[in-house]
């Protein structure tokens, strides 16, 4: 399909038009941080960024999300009341490639099994994914290094390329293309402009300052989960909740219930959770197999890094570097990497 | 002295303190700073061989309390057979104070631990910063004169120290360790010892002096962007229960969720736990991820307790906080009287 | 208006639903006095008894505002004439933190009242509650933590 122009002035017409079929998600700045939300205004969006505080992935997978509620009549249970707002169509605007890899990588986990997260999958099936390449990676990203690239379409229907004032814009998808179709305003590209698309690309790949070395990873974590090297690793983790609730590709929620006795109502809701609390498997007998930090930074590296391939032949992390910006010790993954490739050379040197 | 040279002697005082505890075998490793590889970060470090010591750092970053890692909630501070080590602490002064009070709280053993004091001239505060420069890269701080110098992608910008320092150090009047007959310690710079603080509180009076509703929108404003990470809660070194009271779910007190009431009520609570054990180290504001600052709820927690019991939280380990006493004589103007 | 008129506006009128948390020894005591009294007070309070102001945990307070109780009462012995000697110091302590603490939160300090009664006192009992349950009334229904679904 031949590549479009949009320019930026025109992103108040894409809006309107579209809105009215779609929820439309964008980057705005909200109380001094940029995050994902929907924009009732097309001048809130923020063009001009690297990457938001929290994943897009809270948009189809929100901090809090209820998973059915249930009226009562003060003793049994009444009527039982489902989601309603699944088949509703969805647009996030201006994601970055690495982040559109998460959304994959959260698709195989949900999907995974014989029980599968239809409130995810519905919704992401719905939703449209339009993503803007990065011309100018961060110093901690490193999409590179785990089979990512900052111009990386694959995992988007729509891919744009900033050119400065237009966007070179290309529908992936078959949803993408079909989308693409029906906005028949938009110009048409010209030679040139799919020639400086490329070169931004190759810029773009060649600027990075962070390269982790993560070709034997996997093998080297699965022999080392008694390696004395994790607890150097974790001796400064405090156990917040930081690098997973703003990790693209992490998962994990908790369920609870939630009684409204005075009001004759209740819900199941369910909540980001993490495995670096210290509660996260205590076990109803008492027994706690993660008790320390030890265990439980072992048990992220390892899950984003061993686990994840094993499961789904694809690395789970994106290399998006929020968890190096905003780890309250600076716990860097980079440094982690580093010491854990250096176990295969110290073996290689003791043998 | 600018402020650059004060933490370069700082720094090179503290190291060769450390190198000469470690050759002595006075200790067993030494808890301090170093280098952040994020911009406006730095990482808390423990040494325990002394070829590391010149990882140790001293400059205005440095924003993490040390003592969080000192409770016994934290196991990683034992030798390999399981018996404490021997820790010498680099503090400033609300890490002093922090440990003076888990002193008094009885959740440290001292004969373990060696204070290396230092006198600190505020933390920058990182988070206002960071929301000031906005979506454009930092790569390098330092402090010049008496300003912040930002270097980053393709800009420069420099910043007023006085005024971008957290708004804690900026009313600090416990610039370094309190000293207190049960600590040994060693000290770089001024220590003395302190009963009381001199405060009138007036950075709280336009608070204040606002309606409920005024208040109430404020706090809410505030505290909306908590995504319940509880980053707050582990960096502050007087939070160590085993069990925290939003963990607790049998039966459920107070919910997990990100709905308004529910993170008011986390962070009401919690101030409500830390009446007169909070040190005003402003480590909560800094970690935060959305950069929630709480330094007016931490403003508020010391003038509570300096107005109504005369007391300030780590200065002394002779007082009792007064939370766990109580006293015939306690003012009880609050209470409903007929008329 | 017509006497059903009147009927039906009482009907409709607001009323604050209040807890109140009464130590067994002496305000339980003074309220039963109250009652036996037959001294008159607004209707609006419903009584949990405790063995001791004491016993009264500051999450009770909170957890009632949250589940929507428009306004809470602890009422303990005086100082001094604690069953359990020093439970009534304890408690004031903590009401005094809390009292601040949600005023300076923005949530209204009236919601919240605190007195001592003993068992002798059952028109002080009736005096008080009338006081609190005006204050509450004025102060209208609690909304604040109100969650939407």
């Amino acid at each position: 399909m031949d590549q479009k122009i949009l320019m930026k002035n025109e992103i108040g017409k894409l809006y309107i038009e579209l809105a009215e079929e779609y929820n439309f998600y964008a980057p705005v700045i909200n109380k001094g941080n940029l995050i994902y939300n929907k924009i009732l205004n097309p001048d809130e969006i923020i063009l001009d960024f690297y990457n938001s505080k929290i994943p897009p992935k809270e948009i189809l997978f929100p901090k809090m999300e209820t998973l059915f509620e249930y009226k009562t009549d003060g003793k049994n249970i009444e009527e039982i009341i489902e989601r309603k707002d699944l088949d509703e169509y969805n647009i996030i605007f201006g994601i970055r490639p690495c982040d559109a890899q998460a959304f994959m990588l959260m698709e195989n986990f949900f999907a995974l099994g014989d029980i599968k997260d239809n409130l995810f999958l519905k919704k992401k099936e719905n939703t449209v994914l339009i993503g803007i390449g990065c011309n100018i990676p961060k110093s901690t990203c490193f999409c590179t290094s785990v089979n990512g690239h900052p111009f990386k379409s694959d995992y988007l229907d729509i891919f744009m390329i900033d050119l400065g004032e237009k966007y070179l814009v290309e529908g992936i998808s078959d949803k993408g293309k079909n989308m693409l179709e029906k906005l028949t305003w938009l110009s048409k590209s010209t030679k040139a402009d799919i020639q400086k698309g490329e070169e931004l690309s190759k810029k773009a790949e060649e600027s990075f300052k962070t390269k982790l070395d993560v070709k034997d990873i996997e093998k080297i974590l699965e022999q080392s989960f008694d390696h004395p090297i994790w607890t150097e690793i974790s001796d400064i983790c405090m156990g917040c909740g930081i690098c997973s609730f703003l990790c693209p590709t992490c998962t994990c929620f908790d369920v609870i219930d939630e009684n409204d006795q005075y009001n004759n109502r209740g819900r199941r809701i369910r909540i980001w959770d993490t495995c670096q609390f210290c509660l996260y498997t205590l076990h109803t007998s008492g027994h706690n197999p993660r008790d320390s930090s030890i265990e439980r930074c072992r048990n992220r590296i390892l899950h984003k890094f061993c686990y994840y391939p094993k499961n789904y032949d694809m690395l789970g992390c994106v290399g998006c570097g929020r968890c190096i910006q905003l780890c309250p010790v600076n716990n860097d993954l980079r440094k982690i990497i580093e010491k854990v490739n250096k176990i295969k050379e110290e073996e290689k040197v003791n043998a | 002295m600018g402020i650059e040279s004060e933490n370069k002697e700082i720094e090179k005082n503290l190291r060769d303190i450390a190198r000469n505890l470690l050759q002595e075998k006075k200790v067993d490793a030494i808890l301090g700073y170093s280098k952040g590889t994020a911009p406006l970060s730095t990482s808390p470090i423990i040494i325990r061989h002394i070829d590391e010591v010149n990882k140790l750092i001293w400059n205005n970053l440095c924003y993490m309390n040390l003592a969080k890692y000192l409770v016994p909630r934290i196991p990683q501070l034992k030798s390999p057979k399981g018996e404490d080590l021997k820790i010498g602490i680099i503090a400033k002064g609300c890490v002093g104070r922090a440990l003076i009070h888990l002193n008094v709280e009885k959740q440290l053993n001292l004969d373990n631990i060696k204070i290396i004091g230092i006198s600190c001239n505020g933390i920058v505060n990182r988070k206002r910063i960071e929301r000031e420069i906005g979506e454009k890269e930092i790569f390098e701080v330092s402090t010049s004169e008496n300003n912040i110098m930002i270097k980053g992608k393709d800009f420069e910008k420099k910043f007023s120290f006085d005024e971008y320092i957290n708004e804690l150090c900026k009313v600090c009047k416990v610039k370094s360790p309190p000293k207190d007959s049960e600590l040994e310690d060693i000290f770089i710079g001024e220590s003395r010892e302190m009963k009381s603080i001199d405060d009138d509180f007036s950075d709280l009076k336009e608070f204040e002096s606002k309606s409920p509703e005024e208040k109430w929108q404020y706090i809410k404003e505030l505290l909306e962007p908590c995504i319940r990470c509880y980053a707050c809660r582990e960096a502050c070194p007087m939070c160590y229960c085993n069990l925290c009271f939003v963990d607790q779910n049998k039966p459920i007190w107070f919910g997990k969720t990100t709905d308004l009431s529910d993170i008011i009520i986390f962070h009401l609570v919690r101030a409500m736990h830390l009446a007169g054990r909070c040190v005003a180290c402003g480590a909560c504001s800094s970690v935060c991820p959305m950069g929630i600052d709480l330094n007016m709820i931490t403003r508020k927690l010391e003038k509570l307790v300096k107005e109504r019991f005369n007391f300030t939280s780590g200065l002394n380990s002779k007082f009792l906080p007064p939370m766990m006493a109580y006293n015939m004589e306690d003012d009880e103007e609050f209470m409903l009287e007929e008329n | 208006m017509t006497i059903q008129a009147e009927k039906e506006k009482k009907i409709k009128e607001w009323e604050p639903k209040i807890i109140a948390f009464l130590c067994n020894w002496c305000s339980y005591a003074g309220a039963d006095l109250a009652g036996v009294s037959r001294i008159q007070y607004p209707p609006n309070i419903r009584v949990v008894r405790v063995p001791c102001s004491g016993r009264v945990n500051p999450y009770f307070i909170i957890k009632s505002l949250t589940d929507g109780w428009d306004g809470v009462v602890i009422s303990g012995c005086h100082p001094g004439d604690c069953h359990y000697l020093t439970g009534n110091l304890v408690a004031r302590r903590r009401f005094a933190i809390l009292k601040e603490l949600l005023e300076f939160f923005g949530i209204d300090p009236g919601r919240v009242n605190f007195m001592w009664v003993s068992a002798a006192e059952g028109e002080r009992f009736a005096v008080l509650i009338r006081k609190a349950t005006k204050i509450v009334k004025e102060l209208g229904p609690n909304k604040k933590f109100e969650k939407k679904w």
